[in-house]
């Protein structure tokens, strides 16, 4: 049976890398506490493969023609796509993918009832995918990844439970479909709150987030599922918030478990609270028998 | 101002995807907008809040807020810290009631 090995939720503000230089010391040294706490973690783990799931931020699939999930196949991913580039502020990037993963993700949650698109040229990436990449530094640790781009913002949202019993589906296909020994790195990219194009730009939801990151780390999923609807995240920042939805596919993938955070910090031109989660994947395990 | 007025059959959804899309098509829209907007099956009103940096007629009929924060890019200015952040602060002055930001 492969395991999950890891697990975590992450914001991926662009301002992480652009403005990250101007920001105050205090802020920095957060950002900086945060990825490199996810990295050492990642690389702890000994993972054989991370799986992203991330908002898509319309940015690969028609707003008339959008799919709920899309899985990036590549053998290669590169990115930030052209555009972005300069709002993001990082260098072009390369990480090994996994088409036989990505392959068997597709079929596998197909097969669980669960409609997925898949796509094998290189998915356009923001700061979905580059945020993280570049602050775990993941091209340089040479663990595939398999990004799976997701409709956060685009109406009809599948909602908190939709996006549980998908990272439920998720879950038993690591467990069931992939090779015995595989050990499987997960990662919930978006949120904290904010407001994307919006008039409140710059709203930024401090008790929401404080709130939303106890919650996740107490390993209370039925709260958690009856208290973080749509309209919830809406107020929170219209548009951008409801990227905590990633942070649930995960979530339903590994169950209850208690999670740790490596603190919280709001910084007005970040746009986004930043704080992110990782989970025990250690916790709830059967106890051993004393010898 | 969330997506309850979110029609995604509005056009101006593709001339912003297309935009972000195609280093060509940037560079015609910056050097003959109008030519470019020919090409869209844009409503009447859809094409004049273009036209006048309208944001808040643009999403009183329709527009998605995260493709409005990129044509303010597409317009303003898409650098961190630089054109990116003029970019924030016009849609924002827009959204909050000056409508018009050209």
């Amino acid at each position: 049976m492969a395991e999950i090995v890891f697990a975590a939720g992450a914001p991926h503000a662009p301002g992480l890398i652009g403005l990250l230089e101007a920001a105050p010391a205090d802020v920095k040294d957060i950002v900086a506490t945060t990825y490199r706490n996810l990295a050492s973690a990642m690389v702890s783990a000994n993972a054989d493969v991370l799986i992203v799931f991330a908002n898509d931020h319309l940015a690969n699939s028609r707003i008339r023609a959008y799919p709920d999930f899309l899985i990036g196949m590549a053998a290669e991913h590169r990115g930030p796509f052209e555009w972005f580039k300069p709002w993001i502020g990082c260098e072009d990037y390369s990480v090994k993918g996994s088409p036989e993963i990505a392959a068997a993700l597709f079929n596998g949650m197909t097969r669980r009832g669960i409609r997925m698109f898949a796509q094998n040229e290189n998915l356009k990436f923001d700061d979905n995918i580059s945020v993280p990449v570049q602050l775990t530094r993941l091209a340089e640790l040479g663990l595939p990844m398999v990004p799976v781009l997701q409709n956060c913002t685009v109406p009809p949202i599948p909602d908190q439970h939709r996006c549980y019993a998908v990272g439920e589906a998720l879950g038993d296909f690591i467990r069931n479909d992939l090779p015995a020994d595989m050990r499987v790195a997960l990662l919930g990219s978006g949120g904290l709150s904010h407001e994307p194009g919006g008039a409140r730009y710059y709203f930024i939801d401090e008790a929401f987030d404080r709130w939303f990151l106890d919650l996740v780390a107490s390993g209370d999923h039925a709260r958690l599922l009856k208290e973080l609807t749509l309209e919830k995240m809406e107020a929170a920042g219209s548009g951008g918030t409801s990227e905590l939805l990633s942070w649930v596919v995960v979530l339903g993938a590994i169950g209850s478990r208690p999670g740790k955070s490596f603190g919280y910090t709001v910084h007005r031109d970040f746009k986004c609270g930043v704080g992110a989660v990782l989970w025990d994947m250690e916790a709830n395990l059967p106890k051993r028998r004393a010898a | 101002m969330g997506l309850e007025k979110f029609d995604p059959a509005l056009a101006v959804h593709d001339l912003i995807q297309d935009l972000k899309w195609s280093v060509e098509l940037r560079a015609e829209f910056t050097a003959n907008e109008a030519a470019v907007l020919d090409r869209y099956p844009l409503r009447p009103d859809e094409r004049r809040a273009i036209e006048t940096r309208n944001f808040l007629a643009l999403y009183d009929i329709g527009l998605h807020p995260y493709l409005g924060g990129q044509l303010a890019r597409l317009i303003f200015g898409n650098e961190a810290g630089k054109g990116a952040t003029v970019a924030v602060n016009k849609l924002v002055e827009s959204l909050q009631g000056k409508g018009s930001v050209a």
